[in-house]
């Protein structure tokens, strides 16, 4: 307890391994003298002083804190706020609806640009087809014309008579200046 | 040290300062959908990239999800506390717009940004000195007007204590 004598002061300049002073040796410390009856006036109204304090504060605490309650209480329930809420929601809704207009639109138009593709394709298609089949058509008309002409079995005595009858002469001369000429004579 | 990201201005105060939703006490969550592709949700990547460090430092206790290629179209919504949920629709909208938007419906207005910012100043009296983390100066020195610290000037010679006991043992 603080009131028995120390034996080891408290260290200011030497360290807790250094002896203290000789000169020390006999000293014993005592605490300060006390008047008992200045003593407990002393306690008594330092008692009352910080009873009344601390009441005090008390009271302003709970006032401050009862301020702050209402006006968090006052502000959040007031109709005004609510009223001011609800219209920026319908706001918003209106907002929503007017994108949401907006965007069946573009889609709309996205669909009818999709769909006059598609029919352009088909179309490109079908012309595409149609000639191709046209193409054929005439290739085989061809076909049927050049066959008239064909060497069957019956004509082809007829046929051998024909070339031998009518010889074909297929040579020419032509000479550096590239003239042609077909009047040579056939062996 | 290289900055940090493609666009390390956004990490930077006074960017994230300049940032003006001060969202509601009412609005708790946000919640941003968005597609990664897309003409059409190239508005709402912006406000994701740029705004929504903006919102998040101006309103540290409002939780921001982020949910990426979930829905065909972008849109906001928003948790109150009172269970209201708050769907914004953003498709083909800039970012600019959407700020604008949410500023109108949740964001607190200017006159009650400043009615708080005036409530806060009344709270500490600018003229008193004390520690740095409640006062503006920390010691009388400081104050203008008034005596400068004697750590840089030197008193004058009649306001030093050595001076004046010294005056008063030659009396």
């Amino acid at each position: 307890p603080g009131w028995c004598p120390r034996v080891v002061p408290a260290r200011g300049r030497k360290s807790r391994h250094a002896p203290p002073a000789k000169s020390k040796a006999e000293r014993v410390k005592m605490p300060p003298p006390v008047d008992p009856e200045e003593l407990l006036v002393v306690l008594e109204r330092y008692r009352q002083h910080r009873l009344e304090l601390s009441a005090l504060l008390a009271e302003f605490r709970a006032e401050v804190l009862q301020k702050k309650r209402e006006e968090r209480l006052s502000g959040e329930d007031s109709a005004e706020l609510l009223a001011e809420h609800r219209r920026l929601m319908a706001w918003n809704d209106e907002e929503n609806a007017r994108q949401r207009a907006r965007r069946e639109e573009r889609l709309r138009k996205e669909a009818e640009e999709e769909k006059r593709r598609k029919v352009e394709v088909a179309e490109k298609q079908a012309r595409k087809m149609e000639a191709f089949l046209k193409e054929k058509e005439k290739e085989v008309l061809q076909l049927q014309e050049e066959a008239k002409s064909f060497i069957t079995p019956e004509t082809l005595d007829a046929r051998i008579e024909e070339c031998l009858d009518n010889p074909c002469n297929y040579n020419f001369a032509i000479d550096k200046d590239g003239r042609v000429v077909k009047r040579t004579v056939l062996s | 040290m290289p900055m940090k990201g493609r666009f390390p201005v956004r990490r930077t105060l006074r960017y994230l300062s300049q940032g003006d939703i001060v969202f509601k006490n009412a609005v708790k969550v946000m919640t941003v959908n968005y597609n990664s592709a897309g003409e059409l949700s190239e508005g709402a990547r912006k406000f994701v990239f740029f705004n929504i460090p903006q919102i998040q430092y101006k309103n540290p206790w409002v939780q921001i999800m982020l949910f990426r290629n979930m829905t065909p179209s972008p849109f906001l919504r928003f948790y109150l506390d009172n269970g209201e949920q708050v769907l914004v629709d953003v498709e083909d909208k800039t970012n600019k717009e959407i700020t604008e938007h949410i500023k109108k419906i949740l964001g607190k207005s200017k006159e009650t940004l400043e009615k708080e910012e005036r409530e806060r100043k009344k709270l500490s009296h600018p003229a008193t000195f004390g520690p740095k983390k409640y006062h503006l100066r920390e010691c009388m020195c400081e104050i203008e007007g008034q005596v400068p610290c004697p750590a840089f000037v030197p008193l004058p010679k009649e306001m030093r204590g050595k001076y004046k006991a010294a005056m008063k043992n030659e009396a």
